[in-house]
């Protein structure tokens, strides 16, 4: 496999554990987790050499708005933000380190049980506006896409058409009534919020569909997911795409025709139906130096420096 | 029954019926105005759980005008105006009712559709028809995500933020469990709201009541299924309608209940508010006072009966005394009396009657001895015409004979002797006739006690057969019919007296029958007496004759004494027997004796 050092690169295989004591064999290392509080320490022995930040805190469970507070304050460096949010970072003059989008949002559907029929998946896939989604639920801060790449690393995405039709979707429903179908969001109240949108539009297209929690007893007819694009190479991130949704066939083609019809089989499944593309966002506080974000949106920790505060 | 039970009986079934029917009339009204008065109160309890229903929905109105009226509702108009994108208050719905405590609110652009919706985020962009209502407060179905629908009021506000621009606010309060439970009520009101829980546009038709969707604020409300033909009704006509409800069906735990439909605009009844009063308070007062009306109806019909006891004695005893001395007057004690009651004041019927019937006795009493001292003096007549009559009859030949034996006596010797002779024969038979006629007399009035004994019926008519069939049958061919049962007759009797009163009857028979005919005697059993008939074939008696048969010195022969009768209805009566006489038109005479059979141990 030529491509067999990336993917052992890959977050899947992370090693995470060593006799000293301490997780992890990057630039920094698990110490632990308490009060809300996961803190990493530079890791001295990383073979890319000791980062300069000696210790990075990661406050979880905060409210969007108690970031914003804590980076405007200073007592937090960098905190997340959400696509969504990204418009409101601005208006609040935040320092926002945005990536290309990296992150892709899909609908998993479930190919077996009532779903089993490939004309109501593709019904499904032609009811979901996503216009709508990008638009208002993410702030029109997504790309919308209806291929697994985005345009920006094949050029051929727009081959793949992305508007709703819901009257051809109808017609592949074939006025059907197939019993409730179950759809779980990975992911916060914007998730969930897109969910119900679906569900929504779902319902117009004749699907009786209920938003369920992520992770039940029961594995839910849909889910709503964000696979993030692990490279910037197309047939590696095809391949970290659709080992995402579990298919473990190995990409072997490296022509931009060849992954279009990979891709084109695998879409025609409609087993995952590609929503949008999101970038990855960070607000930087003040004293933040060179921090760049790598190819798949994350953080460069390791070359980032903090300034001394007088 | 005598009248003393008979007057207890009439005068306690009379205050009986008396007091029951002014208990239950009472009773019945107390129902009525106890159950009026719930009526009313429940009323009452309605129109004000009413006004405040009423009250909660301009507060609703209130709320949605104060969010309407704010800077940041308003700046979010300007803005939208200006920029045309709703896309960044897709949120701002649900903070907005967070901050003004509502549970719906959804922002409608110009358009007619939702810029932001609190109850379910995912609808913008889709249109809201309740956003063009023009009434201040109206009420909703509104569809929720998880597919279900509640209920809720609504207010809609409209903000102009230019010209053509608006935007327009479709706020309200969820009516559930805490709305109800937000409510004053009274002690023993219980408020419920049943709602369809369908969604609006899956609501096609009213679905079956199920008992599940009717809650109160504390949950489920106890006997809901009991609501049901209330809830119904509500549904089916759109109006208020009320009822009695038994929830258990025990009287003490019903309710004064109240459905009340709750419309749209378009007048579709989205949902029933019962308002239930119990009526166990009232219930208990009624059980009181029944229990009260019980005690003193089973109280007053004890002291009526005591009374009546009471009156029933007092009023049937001198009746009872007098019914006593009614019953000895007739048996003979004419100087029966009853004691009088001394009055201060007047006299009532029962004491002219006691006064009357003592003075009705005393009356017969002193007629009785006047008639049988007028039957005495009669019979005295009657025995001196008798005795008149049957001694001239002697005496006229014996005139006669001494007459002409003194004129004899100027006759020569022989023929003196001859007519001596001749007269004193004729006076010696006239003699003994004299003393026949007085010794029948003298065995009338010396008539013996009859010397009992058992002896048969049938003894008796064989032997008075025996004794007269062969002179009947030789001196006026008569022919003897006896007739005998073949039961035995048993008598407790003297044979002797009866043998005469039956030779008596024979003899009658043979005399009635100079030209010959039929002697029938017959005895047989009826019951427990013996009868015993004498009937002949002979020329048969008048009704006046058979009236007065048995009179002593009555006779219809020539030279009867009239004692032969009276001497058989005597011997009868000493044996506790009966004699009567039949005679048909066509003629014959029959004589019939009844006598007690004797016991046959």
């Amino acid at each position: 496999m030529p491509n067999l050092p990336a993917l052992l690169a890959g977050d899947e295989y992370l090693i995470a554990n060593d006799p000293g004591g301490n997780i992890g064999t990057g630039p920094f290392q698990l110490n632990g987790f308490k009060d809300a509080v996961l803190t990493l320490s530079a890791n001295d022995n990383c073979w890319q050499g000791r980062p300069f930040v000696d210790s990075v805190e990661i406050r979880v469970h905060r409210s969007i708005r108690d970031q914003w507070l804590d980076i405007s304050v200073g007592s937090a460096d960098l905190v997340d933000v959400p696509a969504e949010q990204l418009r409101k970072a601005h208006e609040q003059r935040l320092t926002v380190l945005q990536s290309p989008p990296v992150l892709l949002l899909a609908l998993s559907v479930s190919s077996s049980g009532t779903l089993g029929n490939p004309d109501l998946r593709a019904a499904i896939a032609l009811a979901v506006d996503r216009g709508a989604l990008s638009n208002v639920i993410f702030q029109k801060q997504g790309e919308v896409t209806a291929s697994l790449l985005p345009g920006t690393l094949t050029g051929y995405s727009f081959l793949f058409p992305a508007e709703r039709d819901l009257n051809k979707s109808h017609e592949k429903h074939g006025g059907l009534t197939p019993p409730p179908l179950t759809l779980a969001a990975e992911g916060g109240s914007t998730m969930q919020l897109a969910a119900q949108r679906i569900a929504l539009n779902l319902r117009e297209a004749g699907f009786n569909v209920r938003v369920v929690a992520a992770g039940g007893a029961q594995p839910a007819d849909l889910a709503l997911r964000t696979l993030p694009l692990a490279s910037s190479q197309p047939r590696t991130a095809l391949e970290s795409i659709l080992r995402g949704a579990d298919v473990q066939t190995p990409v072997l083609e490296q022509t931009p025709d060849g992954l279009f019809r990979v891709e084109r089989e695998f879409l025609d499944a409609h087993t995952l139906i590609p929503l949008l593309y999101l970038p990855r966002a960070y607000a930087v506080g003040g004293r933040v130096r060179d921090l760049r974000l790598s190819t798949d949106g994350t953080p460069l920790l390791a070359g980032a420096a903090l300034q001394d505060t007088p | 029954m005598n009248l003393r039970q008979k007057l207890l009986l009439l005068l306690s079934l009379t205050v009986a019926v008396v007091v029951l029917a002014v208990a239950w009339t009472v009773l019945v009204r107390i129902r009525l105005v106890f159950e009026q008065r719930d009526q009313q109160e429940t009323a009452l309890f309605v129109s004000q759980f009413q006004r405040e229903f009423q009250h909660r929905s301009d507060e609703v109105a209130a709320a949605v005008d104060r969010m309407a009226a704010s800077e940041r509702v308003r700046g979010m108009a300007f803005e939208l105006a200006q920029s045309g994108d709703p896309s960044q208050y897709v949120n701002e719905a649900q903070t907005l009712a967070q901050e003004s405590q509502l549970d719906f609110l959804e922002i409608v652009g110009p358009d007619g559709k939702i810029v932001s919706s609190a109850q379910w985020p995912a609808r913008f962009g889709y249109p809201e028809p309740a956003a063009i209502q023009t009434a201040a407060t109206f009420l909703k179905r509104e569809d929720l995500p998880d597919g279900s629908a509640v209920l809720g009021i609504f207010a809609v506000r409209t903000l102009r933020s230019g010209t053509e621009s608006e935007l327009r606010l479709v706020a309200g309060k969820r009516l559930d469990q805490s709305f109800l439970a937000d409510l004053p009520v009274v002690p023993g009101m219980l408020i419920g709201l049943y709602s369809d829980s369908m969604s609006a546009a899956a609501a096609t038709s009213p679905a079956s009541f199920d008992p599940k969707l009717l809650i109160a604020p504390a949950g489920e409300v106890p006997g809901a299924d009991r609501y049901q033909s209330l809830i119904d009704s509500a549904r089916r006509s759109g109006q208020q309608t009320s009822g009695i409800l038994y929830l258990n069906g025990q009287r003490g735990d019903s309710v004064n209940a109240t459905a009340i439909p709750l419309k749209d605009d378009t007048g579709n009844v989205l949902a029933v508010l019962t308002v239930a009063i119990s009526r166990e308070n009232m219930i208990e007062a009624q059980q009181h006072i029944r229990a009260i009306a019980y005690g003193v109806a089973s109280g007053g019909i004890l002291l009526a009966i005591l009374a009546s006891l009471w009156i029933a004695a007092r009023v049937s005893r001198p009746i009872e005394q007098l019914a006593r001395a009614a019953e000895q007057v007739a048996a003979g004690n004419w100087e029966t009396t009853v004691p009088e009651r001394k009055r201060v004041r007047g006299r009532d019927e029962v004491d002219v009657l006691a006064s009357g019937f003592n003075h009705m006795t005393a009356q017969l009493a002193a007629q009785r001895d006047r008639l049988v001292q007028s039957e005495r003096v009669a019979a005295w007549r009657e025995l001196a015409r008798r005795l008149a009559h049957e001694l001239k009859n002697p005496l006229f030949p014996l005139q006669l004979t001494v007459e002409n034996l003194v004129r004899a006596r100027e006759l020569p010797a022989a023929q003196f002797d001859e007519v001596f002779r001749e007269s004193t024969q004729t006076l010696s038979m006239e003699i003994a006739n004299l003393k026949s006629i007085i010794a029948r007399f003298s065995d009338f009035s010396k008539m013996p006690k009859p010397l009992l004994e058992r002896i048969d019926a049938k003894d008796i008519v064989e032997r008075a057969r025996f004794l007269y069939e062969a002179a009947g049958q030789n001196e006026a061919k008569i022919r003897f019919n006896v007739e005998l049962s073949s039961e035995p007759m048993p008598l407790d009797a003297d044979p002797e007296l009866l043998h005469r009163a039956l030779s008596n009857l024979l003899l009658n028979a043979i005399d009635a029958m100079t030209e010959g005919g039929t002697l029938t005697i017959s005895a047989e059993p009826r019951d427990d007496l013996v009868e015993i008939r004498v009937a002949d074939t002979g020329a048969g008696l008048t009704p006046e004759e058979c009236e007065r048969l048995f009179t002593p010195y009555y006779t219809t022969k020539q030279h009867g004494t009239g004692l032969g009768l009276a001497i058989v209805q005597s011997v009868v009566a000493d044996h506790a027997g009966t004699i009567a006489v039949e005679s048909p038109p066509e003629g014959g005479a029959v004589f019939v004796i009844t006598l007690p059979k004797a016991s046959e141990a």
